[in-house]
């Protein structure tokens, strides 16, 4: 992948390469490649079924039975993830590498105390590492930590597990947290309390952030660059601001343009993306979104663009990109 | 089209093979089970005559058993299947009712069902029997209105879970009436469960037939039933083996195959395989 | 003033768990004038999914008045209600479990005119067709059924079934929270089209200020069961009165990094507090980065306050 020469990727902390996900034959997501530096903020965004939250589970080495990685390559600063075995991924896993869910309340163990989970994942007695574990539910903004330490998740709302949930992610000071969709399941004011969190922990500790997600404002409002995915593959990816700015995909500019603001004339027609996002069964040859895109031609359907540079150190996969 | 085991090929075989003998008994049966000969008392498996052969050999009248186990597999099918219809009739719409309604109907109605379950059943059933006397249609009667209560507790579940869902609130708006809504929009998306509870009250209606037949209480001589058979089989367990060994073996493959069909089916009506 | 939806002090009150009721809604009235729509938001538990069943007659109220075209729900008899409905008619967050698995489509749409005798045979058939024209689907889709559809064609389906009756008000209850952002934007355009043509009054539940503030000409806030304010859209969305407000609209990122780094805001402490155990004074107190020591004591009433109703002593 000569296109992502763009970043040095020593820098990387995280660094995904052509990875390919397949369930039985069916391809679901395609050679795709990101990487994230060490307290930066990636999105992945897109829409259900576009393989956001697959491509996690397989950075985590968490993938369902039925889905198999068919290539590629997954670097964890100088190690390389594909090759460990079941065991080293284990032990890499909440040291290395942590992940939070979209649901807090239903990722947490219901029995057992906030303490002890976080203690659990320094793999330590809780009171061997009491301040320790005090010390962090303060930094994730946990008021009262004395007692909540020894509460279970039950007794708390869902803003506060997820905040728990960052504290279990973060304690053993991991260098990636993959975040997703942390805040899809919680009200406007908790999220946006949460996401301060979250941008604020990442700059502290210099921590690489892969945030999955499907609401363009959450990435407009902490992601340092994003990469927008389509029937599996990325699209475009770029700075944040530069892709919002001037989005290169058409599929990127439709999909801004779809979403209601504070500052649109109310009642007006929204921008549509004509028909759905095509079953992986019906992938076929070519650009994915060539069905659908206003500027698709016949070379759209017949081959694949590839992804490549334009502008401001953003690649784009289309053949008529959006300005270009 | 999903692919089908060999061992799920194997539950259906035997279930076909119970079905088509107990429809095409006399197709099937080359004597006539009540005929007797006292002649031919208690041959053995392979007993050929110069008129009659007996594959399965004859019991103490002289009757054909293999003519008595396929008549026998006829009256195990008809008293399983009107009796798991009647219970399943009353059960559901019991359930149906109580889980719509709530309030005392779902009272009374799940009070009856604990004071059902908390009786043996086998111990009610010959109770019943006892008081109505033996025969096929008390028989019926008896398992389908002492059976009820397993379809009533799942229908209320299902019937609570479903009620709650927009669709049906849906119907509530469109302006339908409660007859219309459990009969169109709740049994059919709880009918999945319902057919496993039927599949395993079905094995569990044949062993009980069988079992009231042993005790004389079922289906009455000279007419066959593989209860009865082994019953009288008892008295000659060790002279003429084949009397019990072969209804019982019957009763065995068809119980077992039923009750496989049953997990199979559970599989299949799962919520988590279910939409795909 | 002609309404078409009439809500005076309405309390929802559930048993809670070991004592002290739930208190979902808590004395809410508000209104609904012909063709208008009005948006209901607020975070969870705030009671807006709540009122929005009440309005149906699919939740009974503990206590107020709820009139639907002139007919007091609250409490009425199953008939009553059947023909009250013929006027109201809802559309549901969960396009998946808004449709009978078991039925075609043509026939769900069509059921209510079925059940209350409008319409039968071809003439049922025809009008189903034509309804299925009008959200975006083709006639010849009635014989399917719901899971051979998207999310998005499902969700045109339910609104479909809703208008049958041709109603005068639409309840929308998160009508859109479950779509993709682009099938979103299909269903909102779907939605202010139809509005144009029928001129049904809409009462617009959800949790996106955005998507409320462009499809709504009212919006009404709520916080843990009361209004915390109700106002033209224009008015709310320029100049929000209540603290509460302000946060909400505040806490809404925008989707465009330039306007969304450049925001000053703080965001609002603290969590929810629960329903069933409300702060004392104005319910907001708890977490409102301006109460004062009387915030605490005194219940805010609703008062005028330019365009706006609102519910602070400081506004």
């Amino acid at each position: 992948m000569t296109a992502l020469s763009v970043r040095d990727l020593s820098l990387a902390a995280l660094a995904v390469r052509d990875l390919s996900l397949a369930i039985g034959r069916t391809n679901i997501v395609d050679a795709i490649s990101f990487d994230v530096a060490p307290g930066e903020v990636l999105a992945l965004v897109g829409e259900s079924g576009c393989g956001k939250s697959v491509t996690a589970q397989a950075i985590m080495r968490l993938l369902p039975a039925a889905i198999r990685q068919t290539g590629g390559e997954i670097t964890l600063g100088a190690t390389s993830l594909s090759n460990l075995s079941a065991r080293a991924m284990r032990d890499l896993r909440g040291r290395q590498i942590a992940m939070i869910f979209q649901e807090p309340q239903s990722a947490l163990d219901p029995l057992a105390t906030v303490g002890n989970q976080i203690a659990e994942a320094l793999r330590q007695p809780l009171a061997r590492v009491r301040a320790e574990v005090r010390q962090m539910l303060v930094e994730v903004g946990i008021s009262d930590p004395d007692r909540r330490i020894d509460q279970h998740p039950f007794e708390l709302s869902g803003g506060m597990c997820q905040r728990v949930m960052i504290a279990i992610a973060l304690i053993a000071r991991p260098a990636v947290l993959i975040a997703d969709e942390p805040t899809t399941a919680l009200d406007v004011t908790i999220q946006a309390q949460i996401l301060a969190l979250l941008r604020r922990l990442a700059a502290e500790r210099q921590t690489a952030v892969v945030l999955i997600t499907h609401d363009m404002g959450v990435v407009a409002d902490i992601a340092d660059r994003v990469a927008v995915m389509y029937a599996g593959r990325v699209a475009e990816t770029g700075p944040t601001a530069a892709v919002f700015a001037t989005p290169a995909h058409p599929y990127t500019a439709l999909l801004l343009a779809s979403i209601p603001r504070l500052s649109d004339v109310p009642k007006s027609a929204l921008a549509v993306i004509d028909g759905q996002v095509p079953q992986p069964a019906d992938y076929g040859t070519g650009c994915r979104f060539a069905g659908r895109c206003p500027r698709g031609d016949r070379r759209c359907v017949a081959e694949t663009p590839a992804l490549g540079p334009v502008a401001d150190g953003r690649l784009v996969a289309c053949f008529h990109p959006v300005g270009g | 089209m999903r692919r089908i085991s060999w061992g799920t090929a194997l539950i259906f075989a035997g279930l076909l093979a119970f079905m088509v003998a107990a429809v095409g008994a006399d197709v099937f049966a080359s004597n006539d089970p009540l005929r007797q000969s006292l002649l031919l008392r208690l041959r053995p498996p392979g007993t050929a005559t110069a008129t009659a052969y007996f594959p399965l050999g004859t019991d103490d009248l002289g009757r054909d058993l293999l003519a008595r186990i396929l008549y026998g597999a006829r009256a195990s099918l008809m008293v399983a299947a009107l009796s798991v219809s009647v219970s399943l009739l009353v059960g559901v719409t019991l359930g149906l009712m109580a889980g719509w309604f709530g309030g005392w109907v779902s009272i009374i109605a799940m009070r009856a069902v604990d004071t059902m379950l908390s009786i043996p059943a086998i111990l009610l059933a010959v109770l019943t029997v006892a008081v109505l006397g033996p025969g096929f249609f008390n028989l019926v009667l008896v398992l389908g209105l002492t059976r009820w209560p397993r379809y009533t507790r799942v229908a209320y579940a299902q019937t609570l879970q479903v009620a709650a869902l927009p669709y049906v609130r849906a119907a509530e708006m469109a302006g339908c009436g409660p007859g219309r809504i459990l009969l169109r929009h709740v049994l059919p998306n709880i009918a999945g469960p319902l057919m496993v509870v039927a599949t395993s009250e079905f094995g569990l209606m044949i062993l009980f037939e069988a079992s009231l037949s042993f005790l004389g209480l079922g289906i009455q001589p000279p007419y066959p039933s593989w209860g009865s058979i082994m019953s009288v089989g008892r008295q000659y367990v060790v002279r003429a083996w084949w009397l019990t060994a072969f209804p019982g073996a019957c009763l065995f493959g068809v119980v077992l195959c039923v009750n496989l069909f049953g997990d199979w089916l559970r599989d299949r009506v799962d919520p988590r395989s279910q939409g795909r | 003033m002609e309404t078409i939806l009439e809500i005076t002090d309405l309390r929802v009150h559930f048993p809670g768990r070991g004592g002290a009721p739930v208190r979902a809604v808590d004395g809410v009235s508000l209104h609904i004038a012909p063709g208008e729509t009005l948006g209901l938001v607020g975070e969870s538990g705030c009671g807006k999914s709540t009122i929005a069943n009440a309005a149906v007659g699919l939740l009974a109220p503990t206590s107020g008045r709820i009139v639907v075209a002139g007919t007091d729900i609250a409490g009425a008899s199953p008939r009553v209600l059947r023909e009250v409905r013929a006027q109201v008619q809802m559309v549901f967050q969960d396009p998946i479990t808004s449709l009978n698995p078991r039925m075609t489509i043509g026939t769900a749409i069509g059921e209510s005119l079925l059940v209350r005798g409008r319409a039968a045979g071809a003439a049922l058939r025809a009008r189903v067709g034509e309804l299925l024209q009008e959200v975006g689907l083709r006639p010849d889709h009635a014989d399917r059924y719901p899971h051979q559809f998207s999310g998005g064609q499902r969700q045109r389906v339910v609104i479909a079934r809703a208008l049958a009756l041709r109603p005068a008000l639409l309840v929308c209850d998160e009508a859109v929270s479950a779509l993709d952002v682009s099938v979103r934007a299909q269903i909102l355009n779907l939605l202010v089209a139809l509005q144009a043509r029928y001129g049904m009054a809409m009462l617009f539940v959800s949790h996106d200020l955005a998507v409320v503030r462009h499809v709504c000409d009212r919006v009404a806030v709520m916080y843990l069961g009361q209004l915390a304010e109700i106002a033209p859209r224009d008015a709310l969305f320029a100049a929000p009165r209540h603290p509460y407000t302000q946060a909400l609209i505040a806490a809404v990122p925008d989707p465009d990094p330039a306007v969304q780094r450049a925001r000053v805001s703080v965001p609002l402490v603290g969590e929810i507090p629960s329903p069933a155990n409300p702060p004392p004074g104005c319910r907001f107190h708890t977490r409102c980065p301006v109460a004062v020591s009387r915030c605490a004591v005194d219940v805010p009433a609703l008062r005028s306050v330019g365009a706006a109703m609102v519910a602070c002593h400081l506004a």
